[in-house]
């Protein structure tokens, strides 16, 4: 019993935070098209700003927190300007879009690399902490993540259902042209889409660095592959399902490996497990868990 | 700046190139002909390298029928991707495919008494008490290095036998592609790539024409795998990462995507690119020390890609108008 709760819990924090982040890639895709590679790189990229800020220079966490989201979006707006408004202009196709994007991703790396070498990094919190809940322990850092991550995801959802901007969005998400024959300022769109993917993204790095402990220029590369799989098992493109896929995998992966269930499966078989959940998912309902099938003509 | 003038690492180039325009010509496959989008494709060379060390190092098989069954295995490889995953729509198949070489690389990575885990193939059990695959094939390339130097001299090295072999196979390949692009398997599969609904009016099962090329391409990738595998004698997961699927890309958007001729003159380009950016030992990239300059590498190919598709989507000796019919 201690273990499930342990597990549950673990899974709720490994959930959340994959849920933002996959809200951020399912966001850019709905309104831009665009499969995001560098996703886990942004992550990486906010988690090292914050630590670089808060542990080496000295700053209050939140202060670095803040300026690593600002980063975040920046980057984001800035690639759009550079890049991505081009190849909307240029009615570029996927192939095109992939390998821009994938290139974007090994230069973020590998800058990651240049600029803050190498080694591992760790957030100064105290990740020893904990208190004793249903005979598992759990680490007080984890529940402050879980506990941020959920009130940004309430959040979040709040101001996609209720803004004009988030509405715009997600009109945006379903049908591009009719959005924009109705009105709606697809620029705004776009630069809403890399602020909010911007504080996902810087968010979800720093709560998985601080989760993790030690963490370095992989994790978020690492982290991917659950992201995508989270993203596409809610339908790609909606934001609601984005969350549902990411706290479903969160809870499947953590919970594969519970000892009742055939001994439980080595964590090292984690993200395998992830990408099994989807493929079982997909041949059950090939649009996602939300998703409405195509009507055919 | 020493092996800038050593003639055996340009032959090393060039050998290296060959794999990777056979690794490529895989892919071209799947994208020239079907416009699927692969991005799993370096699974096909971890399947067939790592199924020929396990059988030669672990069940004392003979090297050919090894490299035979590691070839079936990428093909098995390409079908079960194919047959679980085509049916989802393009960027479905897209992320599943990286999704799968990773799988693949995990399990290779995590499957200690079975490939030798993170040890690479060092480490695979072995009756012998020692693994390596490559003996009986070492007495073959010595075989072709006494023929060959009376032509090449001091050049002929063991990586310049296996260069002859591997553009050879390269050629020949190539040879049967230029041919099967004029069969109607090729021309059905072209008008998949356009759209599904024209083909399948006719009465083609456009599944089974792209899980037919899935799987070719795959082989062809498999083939890759094992002259990788002959090339450097031990396997190492960490060979297998989704970069090098990238490089194939890269191999054929220089190539001119859709042009099967192209992709060998990609290879070199590519193999010369990459080669090249180790002697870049002058301002501004003397500013970096040596560790940085290999992060630096990387980089580079990440830039001449977003410089590609943004400035030359059709590569070098593309047309236009077929990139644009996606």
């Amino acid at each position: 019993m201690a273990e499930f709760v342990q597990l549950l819990f673990n899974g709720l924090v490994t959930g959340s935070i994959l849920a933002m982040a996959a809200v951020g890639v399912s966001l850019v895709y709905g309104v831009l098209r665009l499969v995001n590679f560098a996703a886990g790189d942004f992550m990486t990229l906010g988690a090292f700003i914050a630590v670089f800020l808060s542990v080496s220079e000295g700053w209050p966490l939140v202060a670095a927190v803040v300026v690593a989201i600002v980063g975040i979006a920046a980057l984001g707006l800035g690639l759009d300007w550079l890049l991505w408004r081009r190849l909307r202009d240029s009615k570029a196709g996927t192939l095109a879009l992939f390998l821009v994007a994938t290139g974007v991703a090994l230069i973020l790396r590998q800058s990651i690399l240049m600029i803050f070498s190498s080694g591992s990094r760790k957030f100064s919190i105290n990740e020893t902490a904990t208190f004793s809940f249903l005979g598992a322990n759990i680490a007080t850092s984890q529940l402050i993540v879980l506990l941020l991550s959920s009130s940004a995801i309430v959040t979040l959802g709040l101001f996609m259902a209720k803004s004009t901007i988030g509405k715009d969005m997600r009109a945006f998400s379903d049908n591009a042209s009719l959005a924009a024959v109705s009105g709606i300022n697809v620029n705004k769109v776009v630069r809403y889409v890399w602020i909010i993917n911007g504080i996902l993204s810087a968010l979800a790095g720093i709560f998985q660095g601080m989760v993790q402990g030690r963490f370095d220029s992989t994790m978020g590369w690492t982290l991917l592959l659950p992201i995508f799989a989270a993203v596409v098992l809610g339908t790609i493109g909606d934001a609601y399902g984005a969350l549902l896929g990411g706290m479903t995998l969160g809870l499947v992966m953590e919970l594969s490996t519970w000892h009742v269930l055939f001994g439980g499966i080595p964590s090292s078989y984690k993200p395998v497990v992830a990408f099994a959940t989807l493929g079982i998912v997909l041949l059950v309902k090939p649009e996602g868990l939300l998703g409405v099938k195509a009507r055919s003509i | 700046m020493t092996a800038f003038l050593q003639p055996g690492f340009w032959v090393f180039v060039v050998l290296m190139a060959g794999v990777y325009c056979i690794f490529a010509l895989g892919l071209q496959v799947q994208y020239g002909l079907g416009g699927i989008l692969n991005f799993g494709h370096v699974a096909m060379m971890a399947l067939s390298s790592y199924t020929m060390a396990i059988l030669v190092i672990t069940y004392n098989w003979n090297l050919y029928l090894a490299c035979f069954a590691g070839v079936v295995m990428a093909g098995l490889g390409g079908a079960f991707l194919g047959l679980t995953t085509l049916r989802l729509r393009g960027d479905y198949f897209s992320i599943v495919s990286i999704a799968f070489s990773e799988i693949v690389r995990y399990i290779i990575h995590n499957s200690d008494h079975l490939t030798g885990g993170s040890q690479g193939s060092l480490n695979i059990p072995s009756s012998k008490g020692y693994a390596s695959y490559t003996d009986s094939f070492n007495k073959v390339l010595a075989n072709i290095q006494d023929k060959i130097k009376p032509i090449f001299g001091s050049f002929a090295s063991r990586d310049m036998a296996l260069l002859l072999i591997v553009w050879l196979t390269a050629i020949i390949l190539l040879v049967i592609m230029s041919y099967i692009q004029r069969t109607s398997w090729a021309r059905v599969l072209r008008a998949t790539r356009e759209d599904d609904d024209v083909p399948a009016s006719l009465g083609k099962n456009v599944f089974l024409f792209r899980l037919s090329s899935v799987i070719v391409g795959s082989v062809i990738g498999g083939i890759a795998g094992i002259y990788w595998a002959l090339e450097f004698s031990i396997l190492d997961p960490a060979d297998f990462q989704t970069i090098v699927t990238f490089f194939a890309w890269m191999v054929i958007i220089l190539g001119g995507a859709t042009k099967v001729k192209g992709v060998p003159l990609g290879a070199l380009f590519f193999g010369f690119l990459y080669a090249g950016t180790r002697f870049f030992q002058f301002p501004p990239f003397t500013w970096f020390d040596s560790v940085q300059r290999a992060y630096l590498r990387v980089m580079i190919i990440g830039f001449v890609l977003i410089f590609l598709m943004l400035k030359r989507p059709q590569g070098i000796f593309g047309k236009r108008e077929e990139m644009v019919l996606e």
